[in-house]
Parts: structure tokens; sequence; C-alpha cells
């Protein structure tokens, strides 16, 4: 198994149900401080419990909000769309044209449809590579039409599907009025004409039963989903001018059937967009004929699938489409109906690019902008951005040799040491806690752990020193010339700057209260661990409540030792120069010290414990 | 261009060391072979008309005869000639030699020992690609993506695409005109532009050879 990498993970303050600010005031005085469950001062963070699956970042993921002083994780953010672009020609789409145009790149951009490469418009003569470019007869042959679209990737050509351009431009457009096999989709005056063609023509047969003769399939083949919409919509109106002509008033229980006008208008209007909707509907009853023939709007379903059987025999499953590619295919109205179609690899469409949205994200409790993007496309800085790791101190975890005797003792392990692969049951570990101050102030922490990890297998732990403070994070500058001062001064020891508890000794030692090491803006303190066996006899056979003990065998992950840890971050700002509620007591007292607090539970995982 | 650069370039890999025996070759007068390929065993290397081999391929006959087609190229950093059995799995063996393509070449020059691996004409075995030695068959047309690997064994058709990091598993038969995906799955190409390709690769191995200075005296 792989050695794991010491993590903190932060608990955004959020998914605590006591910090919903927002909940308490819109229900105070609400039993929410009586519900055991949610009361939790007492209550020990448990790191594996499935609800804490959700709230668990690293500290990189999380973002500060400024004014509520608060964490802020992906879950506590309010997003905010700035732009539309397409991540393939990197152009702003501005959002009209997003919604009389969809949600796609409207230019030359598409994906592969089997493998989502990005393809490219070549010539069809001069096509093969493109790196032939430097080859000096290929400036002899200009390039001219027809040109496909190629996967440089998996050498798919929309050749293949039967789909050409005439120009090398403006493809989308081209694409949308070709069906796959290169005939061209039936512009809404062609199909018009058609139907009036039809309708001259056939005037007799119209009415003739669906399936009787052999030409009503032929018909179905060429009707499209677009042509079948219009033709089932024009024959509908005529059916409702039909039904307002000869109404009777008979009983409203008509009202409902499927075939009753009302129903059908209203229907209408859902798909039309409600400009069939009209005032005399109600007055309507009776029942109307249903589409009977191809020119009405009626496709019968073909049952015969003998020919997608064939295709399966000969192409076999790898001719077939998967749920990825298919769910990739844009919706094209111009594809013949999907009755009796089987999805084969063959018959997939590039794919337009799906267009990407570069947002803002605002604190949900003030509006204040916590991360705006540079509104420019192609350049991926920040105007805004309030990440926590300015604001929160850092945890850093290092193995520490404590009972090592042959010389290495007292000193963590290297950061390029191999680390441990595993933890030995039942024996302490030390590990070297290092937190790192960002802030220009000094902070006080206060860290709390459960003597106990949560969990079937209960390991004990130890901090040494839960309390300590760490110095403002100066420029490192000032710190070096103030060194060099006190130096100067000859005040031999003392130095604030390299503080080490026993170092007098050679050796080091871990003593409860006090700090490992200090630097500029770090504090190290020791944890000692002593991790409990995971094997399921050594559990006892009855929990402390006499409640039944669970004795299934090891769970995934269930060997990592994870330690809840509460910390406590107070440090004291200059009161001047904030917002509006504290501009008062600015006034009054240009001195006065603000105190801040930030408490959350994070968690750190230390290794895995040896199943030996 | 390329050649401006390359007096200002450091390099920082490692000299070739030359491990194993010389082995025998056949090169045609118009092959480009780059000094720094490296070509290794005891069966003889053919390689035939206008054939690439970039600098740091690997060539290795150990394990039976290498043929190079017409108008090949053999990219760096890739090993023809892998000693079989490097963790692909394997499929059970070609159970007829019906199904596999035609292979021109193999009977003829039975006599000068096993057949290693075999590329048929215009193939192009891209960086990193790797193919064990053992009758292994690449038809013609064929590429061979970035660090694909070819167990030995196989037969692969004639104008193929396998995409970067594809593994043929010991002793597949992938039919002509087969594209395989680094997933596994697999689709025909339906496209007909063999010649057309055919034409480019004649014509990138034209660019090839101004830029890659062939040494093929040095394997005499
Ligand atoms: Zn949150
Ligand atoms: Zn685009
Ligand atoms: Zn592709
Ligand atoms: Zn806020």
């Amino acid at each position: 198994m792989a050695p794991l990498t010491p993590y903190t993970y932060i608990q955004c303050p959020c998914s605590d149900p006591s910090n919903l600010s927002y909940s308490r005031a819109s229900d105070s005085g609400s039993p929410i401080d009586g519900n055991p469950g949610f009361d939790d001062e007492e209550h020990t963070f448990d790191p594996r419990a499935p609800r804490s699956n959700y709230s668990l970042y690293p500290l990189e993921y999380l973002l500060y909000c400024e004014d509520c002083h608060q964490i802020r994780c992906p879950r506590c953010i309010a997003e905010e769309i700035a732009t539309f672009y397409c991540p393939s020609c990197l152009f702003e789409v501005p959002s009209s044209n997003l919604k009389s145009e969809g949600n796609r790149c409207t230019r030359s951009c598409f994906q592969c449809p089997i493998c989502i490469g990005p393809l490219s418009v070549t010539s069809f003569e001069t096509q093969p590579d493109p790196n032939l470019l430097a080859a000096p007869d290929h400036a002899a042959a200009p390039h001219s039409g027809p040109y496909a679209l190629n996967c440089s990737y998996c050498h798919w050509s929309s050749a293949e599907i039967g789909i050409k351009f005439d120009k090398s431009n403006g493809i989308h457009g081209q694409l949308a009025k070709l069906r796959n096999g290169g005939t061209t989709r039936l512009t809404a005056k062609e199909r018009k004409e058609r139907r009036k063609d039809i309708l001259q023509s056939g005037g007799g047969g119209g009415g003739t039963a669906p399936g009787a003769s052999g030409d009503t399939g032929n018909d179905q083949q060429a009707i499209d989903m677009e042509t079948q919409f219009t033709n089932l919509k024009s024959f509908y109106q005529g059916q409702l001018s039909e039904s307002t002509s000869g109404g009777n008033g008979l009983s409203s229980l008509g009202d409902l059937g499927f075939a009753s006008p009302t129903s059908l208008s209203r229907i209408m209007s859902i798909y039309t967009g409600g400009s069939l909707h009209d005032k005399k509907s109600k007055s309507r009853v009776g029942s109307m004929r249903e589409a009977l023939d191809p020119n009405e709007g009626l496709i019968v379903a073909d049952l015969d699938e003998s020919a997608a059987i064939e295709k399966l025999h000969s192409e076999g499953i790898d001719g077939t489409v998967d749920t990825e590619q298919l769910l990739n295919q844009p919706p094209y109205l111009g594809e013949p109906h999907l009755h009796g179609r089987s999805r084969f690899g063959s018959e997939l469409r590039p794919i337009p690019y799906l267009l990407r949205t570069k947002r803002s994200k605002r604190c949900p409790v003030c509006r204040h902008i916590i991360s705006k993007p540079e509104a420019k496309i192609q350049t991926t800085r920040f105007r805004i951005r309030l990440i926590a790791g300015n604001y929160v101190p850092s945890i850093t975890i290092r193995p520490l040799n404590l009972n090592d005797n042959n010389g290495a003792a007292g000193t963590p392990l290297p950061p390029t040491a191999p680390l441990p692969d595993t933890l030995q049951p039942l024996k302490p570990a030390h590990f070297l806690l290092i937190f790192k101050n960002p802030i220009f102030e000094g902070v006080k922490i206060s860290l709390a752990t459960p003597a106990k990890t949560p969990g079937r297998f209960a390991s004990k732990v130890t901090v040494l020193c839960p309390q300590f403070e760490i110095d403002a994070n100066t420029d490192v500058w000032d710190e070096a010339l103030k060194d060099d001062g006190a130096r100067r001064r000859g005040a031999g020891g003392g130095r604030k700057g390299d503080e080490r508890p026993g170092s007098t000794q050679g050796q080091q030692r871990a003593e409860a209260g006090k700090i490992w090491e200090r630097g500029r803006n770090w504090v190290s303190i020791v944890v000692e661990v002593v991790p409990a066996s995971l094997r399921l006899d050594t559990l006892p056979t009855e929990g402390p409540e006499g409640e039944k003990v669970d004795m299934s065998p090891l769970k995934e992950d269930e060997d990592v030792l994870e330690i809840p840890i509460f910390v406590r971050v107070e440090w004291e700002v200059d009161a001047v120069g904030d917002d509006l509620g504290s501009s008062l007591a600015s006034s009054r007292d240009k001195e006065a010290k603000e105190k801040r607090e930030l408490a959350y539970w994070c968690v750190l995982g230390l290794g895995r414990v040896s199943q030996a | 261009m390329a050649t401006s650069f390359s007096s200002k370039r450091h390099s920082i890999l490692p000299p070739i060391s030359q491990a194993g025996p010389k082995p025998p070759i056949q090169f045609s007068s118009s092959i480009t072979i780059a000094d720094s390929a490296l070509l290794t065993g005891s069966h003889t290397i053919t390689i035939r008309t206008e054939s690439v081999v970039h600098p740091r391929a690997r060539l290795d006959s150990s394990g039976g005869r290498i043929t190079i087609g017409r108008r090949c190229i053999i990219h760096e950093r890739s090993l023809i000639g892998a000693a079989p059995g490097g963790g692909l799995p394997t499929t059970p063996s070609r159970t007829s030699s019906l199904l596999a393509p035609p292979r021109e070449g193999v009977e003829e020059e039975t006599a000068a020992g096993p057949a290693g691996v075999t590329l048929g004409d215009y193939v192009t075995v891209e960086v990193a690609a790797s193919i064990e030695a053992g009758d292994t068959v690449v038809g013609e047309g064929t590429v061979l993506g970035v660090g694909a690997r070819i167990g030995t064994g196989a037969v692969i058709g004639k104008h193929c695409t396998l995409t970067p990091h594809t593994i043929v598993a010991a002793g597949d038969v992938i039919p002509d005109f087969t594209v395989i995906y680094s997933n596994g799955t697999r689709r025909t190409d339906r496209r007909g532009v063999a010649d057309l390709r055919n034409k480019g690769q004649a014509r990138q191995i034209e660019v090839l050879r101004r830029m890659i200075p062939s040494n093929p005296a040095k394997f005499q």
C-alpha cells in the first residue's frame, strides 16, 4: 500500500450548524441550542462521519471573506457568471447571443465525437499532415475545397459521415444545414413548398390508411424531426380552427380528454410558445380526430430492426456508441425520426465546443466579492482573490524521531526523507506540527483535541503545547536588520528568533507546555500519538452504554490515523479604517484595538497504522 | 531553424552506450539514420528505401531479425524488438494464420534466423513506442502513437492508427484500418485516404532528411 502523505484538511465553519448565523437570526430563540445533536461546544468533530466527506478542504481550496472574517469554502459561496467563452478559440460570447444561439461555440470549434479531441479544418486535397507545411511543393497547391473536420488524435474525419464543407470558415453554420451523408437539411421555405406539393398532388390519397402501402414507409424515411413537427403543428392548427366553427356546448367533461380542443390548445401553447393560445378555447368542446398520415405528422413506428441487427453483427460492440458519446451529442433536429434507429459510432456528428464561464464569487452573507477573475479571456489572473492561505495559519506535519538512539534523535525527518511506511500500533509516535502565520499581526493559537480519536479504533492523542503565540509575518528584511542589531548589541543568548527548549543538552526533548521551535512567523509543536491496534479482538465487546460494537472487518481507510483538532486563532487589529460599525469607535479612540477570532475544526491525517 | 538553435542547446542526456553486440545490417543506400540511434542484437537489421531512424531510437535484434520497410519513420526513444513479456496481457495465441494479414518477406528469409519485428512500408513508430520481438508484424501505413506498446507476436493490419499509450496484447490480430484508442475501444477508419497519407509521409521524410544528419556508416 502506498504510504500516506500527511495532510491537513480544514472543515469550513459553514458546515457546522451552530455557525449558521442566519439560521439563528431567522428563528431567534428557537431550541437549536437545546438540541443535543447540534450543540457543539462540547461535541467533537468526527472526520469519518459521512457528513464530513463534503466539508473538509485543503487550505488551498478555501477563500476568506475580509468583512465577515470567516473562511469561505466552495459550498458557502455565491457564484456569478462573469463571461462566457469558448475554450477552443477563446472568444467571448455575449450573453445575448447565448439566448439566441445556445451554449455552444458557433464559430468553427468542434470536438471529435468519438474521442473528444479537437477537430481541425483541413482541405481535402492537401489533407494529410499539418507539419508538411514546410514542404516547398505545398505552396504550389493552394487550399481549395472541399474541407472536412479532422481529428488529429484518432484520425476521425467528418468525411466518414459524409459531411464535407465548401468553405473553411463558418463551419458551424454549414454543419447545421448538412445532414449525415451530405444531404442538406430542409429550410422552412422548402418544407412549406414540399408540403404544398404533396397536398396538391395527393389530394385524394391524403386519407389513406397508414402502412397500407409501401410508399408511406419511404415517406417516413424522408421526414425529419423538424418536418414532422411542422406537419403536426399545421394539422392541429387546422383541427382547432374547424372545431371553433362547429362548437355545440356539450358537457365540460370532454374538455379533459386527449382529443379535446382545450387540452390540445393548451399543449400546443406549451410547445409553440403561447402563440396559439386564444380566449375562445373555453367555449370549444367535442373531440377531434388525430393525425392519420405523414403529411399530417403521423409517423408509424418502424418495428423492423433487421437492419440494425445486421449492422450489429458486422460491427460488433465497438461499432456502437457508449453513453458518454451519446450524451455529448448536441441535439440535431435535421436528422430523421428516432423510430427504429439505433446508435452506431458511424452516425455521430462533430460536437461544437460547449462554452465555459469565468465566475466571480461573493460572500453569501455580506455580498462582498471575494474572487473576481480578469475579464479578458486570455488571462488566467484574478483581480480579486482572497485566498484563505493569506489569513489562516497553515499547518504542516512532519514525523519526528524522538526515541531513536542512533544519534539522529530529536531531529525532524527532512522533508525529502522517505516517510515511514506505517505507524506501529500501541507504540508512541511523535509528529511536529508547524504553524505558519500569514498575517501581519501576532496571533495566539489555542488547540483542542479529543484525548482519543473518534471511531472504532481510538488512538490516544496528546498535544504537548496546546496554547502558544506566533509572531507577525513581518518583512523578511526587517527581521534580518533587527537580528543584526541584536547581535551587535552583544546580548549573548535569548534571541527571540531561535528559541529551542533544551537545546543546550545537545539533544532536544519534547516537554509538555513548551513549544518545540520558533521562527520568524512560525512555531512548531509536538504531538504524541499512540495508535490503536487495528485488531478486532481488541475491541471492547460492549460500548460504554451497553450498545453493540461494530465487529465488521476493517473498512476502507479505517487504518488511517486522523486527528480532529479544533483551532482557535485570536489576534488584535487596529480598529482604524474599518467599516461603518467601528468608525464610531475609532473616532473616539484611535488607539483602540479590535479583537478578532477565528475558530474551526481541522483534520490531521498522520499516516496508516500497521495492520500486523 | 532547428539547425540555428542546435549550436546553443546543451544536451543533458546521458551519453549513449553501445551495450551488446553490433548486429549485422542491411541498409538501403537512401535511408536516413541518426548517429545516435542505437542498434544492438545478433540478428540482421534490414532497413529499406528512404526510411528514417531518429536519434536515440533503439533497435534490438536479439530476439530475431528486424525488418523495416520503405519510407518508415522511427521516432526517438522508441524501442523496436523489446524482450517479450514486458507485463503486457496476452490473448490466446493466433488461432489460425488465416486471420493474419498476408506477410511479405517472411518466408523467403527464414534461413537468416527467427523473425523478430517486421514493419511494412510507410509505418510510423512514434516517440517512446515499443514493439516486442517474436514475429511481430506491423502492416503498411500504420501509425503507432506515442508510448504505444505492442506485445510479442501481435499482427497489426494495414493503415491502422494506435492512439498514444495504446497497448496491444501479445498475439493479438488487428484487422486493417482499425483505430485503437488507449481505453481499449476500437473503430474502423473509413476515410480511405491511405494514398494521401502515404504521399504525406513521403513529404515528411523529405523534410526529415534535411534535418537529421545521417550516418549509416557508423553501423557497418
Ligand atoms: Zn463553507
Ligand atoms: Zn470557439
Ligand atoms: Zn478523435
Ligand atoms: Zn462576508
